[in-house]
């Protein structure tokens, strides 16, 4: 059991996941251009495995970017039937995502 | 401040490859191309892949089809700029490093559209594009939005939306 609490994806390294639930909830932010507090909404998935290794952890995320990606996946919660690997590439506003869905085999 | 983009492309292309090829593996957003092997023995894999991306395009998605790979491109605006990228996209396929795993594979291509006409189809027949129509039922109501975006009465009553939802924290 991996104890950790948020899946922290790092610059280019893949970080493959198999998500069993998510979530949609607000959270109040300090906009970084106002430094004003914001309400913004963040896709929020439970991760039953991180890297090949059972953990029970939680991977969240505001970019529409990312979120998109999964959009088609989120009503029927098809993602349980796929193992997700995520790389993160660049910072900021220019921040991108590849994100490859592999049908799981349980 | 409020939201003021939506992820049109990107949607339609995770929807289309859901709906199609749900049953093999698919990358979204792959940046394609050689990263150098100088660049990877001197900083590393991960920097050199790092330093490489602004030269590395990247292909809206890759399917993993047993004998092939799959390049999609989707678009709902620019539609020609989409259908030329994919030859030569599909030229990088073979020296990029992320793919080399899954090698070896031919390269065939799709381009996504909401609509097509003649002269699009000759094109992609020509250039040996698989030209598919998706037109999931959200798209008409984007592509309103977009040509009414134009008119003064949707720029005034949208930014009216915008400033209330900030009144009200909804953003």
């Amino acid at each position: 059991m991996v104890l950790q609490n948020h899946v922290i994806l790092q610059d280019n390294q893949p970080a493959r996941m198999h998500f069993t639930d998510h979530h949609i909830e607000a959270r109040t932010i300090t906009d970084p251009n106002t430094l004003q507090p914001a309400i913004r909404r963040t896709l929020v998935f439970n991760v039953d495995r991180l890297n090949g290794i059972p953990t029970q952890a939680v991977l969240s995320t505001m970019a529409e970017n990312l979120a998109s990606q999964f959009a088609p996946y989120l009503e029927d919660k098809s993602y349980v039937n796929y193992e997700v690997i995520v790389t993160q590439r660049g910072v900021g506003y220019t921040r991108k995502w590849t994100v490859q869905f592999i049908p799981f085999s349980k | 401040m409020a939201r003021k983009t939506q992820q049109v492309e990107t949607r339609l292309v995770a929807e289309y490859v859901k709906v199609n090829y749900s049953q093999f593996p698919a990358i979204t957003n792959q940046p394609l191309g050689v990263v150098s092997a100088e660049l990877m023995a001197e900083i590393g894999y991960s920097k050199a892949i790092s330093m490489s991306r602004p030269n590395r395009p990247e292909v809206d998605a890759i399917v993993l089809l047993p004998r092939y790979f799959l390049i999609i491109e989707g678009k709902v605006w620019h539609i020609v700029d989409g259908m030329a990228k994919l030859p030569f996209y599909a030229s990088l396929i073979p020296v990029t490093p992320e793919l080399k795993e899954y090698q070896p594979r031919e390269v065939i291509m799709e381009l996504v559209v909401p609509w097509t006409n003649p002269n699009l189809e000759i094109m992609c027949r020509e250039h040996n594009i698989q030209l598919r129509v998706y037109k999931p039922d959200w798209i008409s109501d984007v592509v309103n939005r977009v040509t009414e975006y134009s008119t003064r009465e949707y720029r005034l009553a949208r930014e009216e939306k915008l400033r209330n939802r900030e009144l009200l924290g909804l953003e």
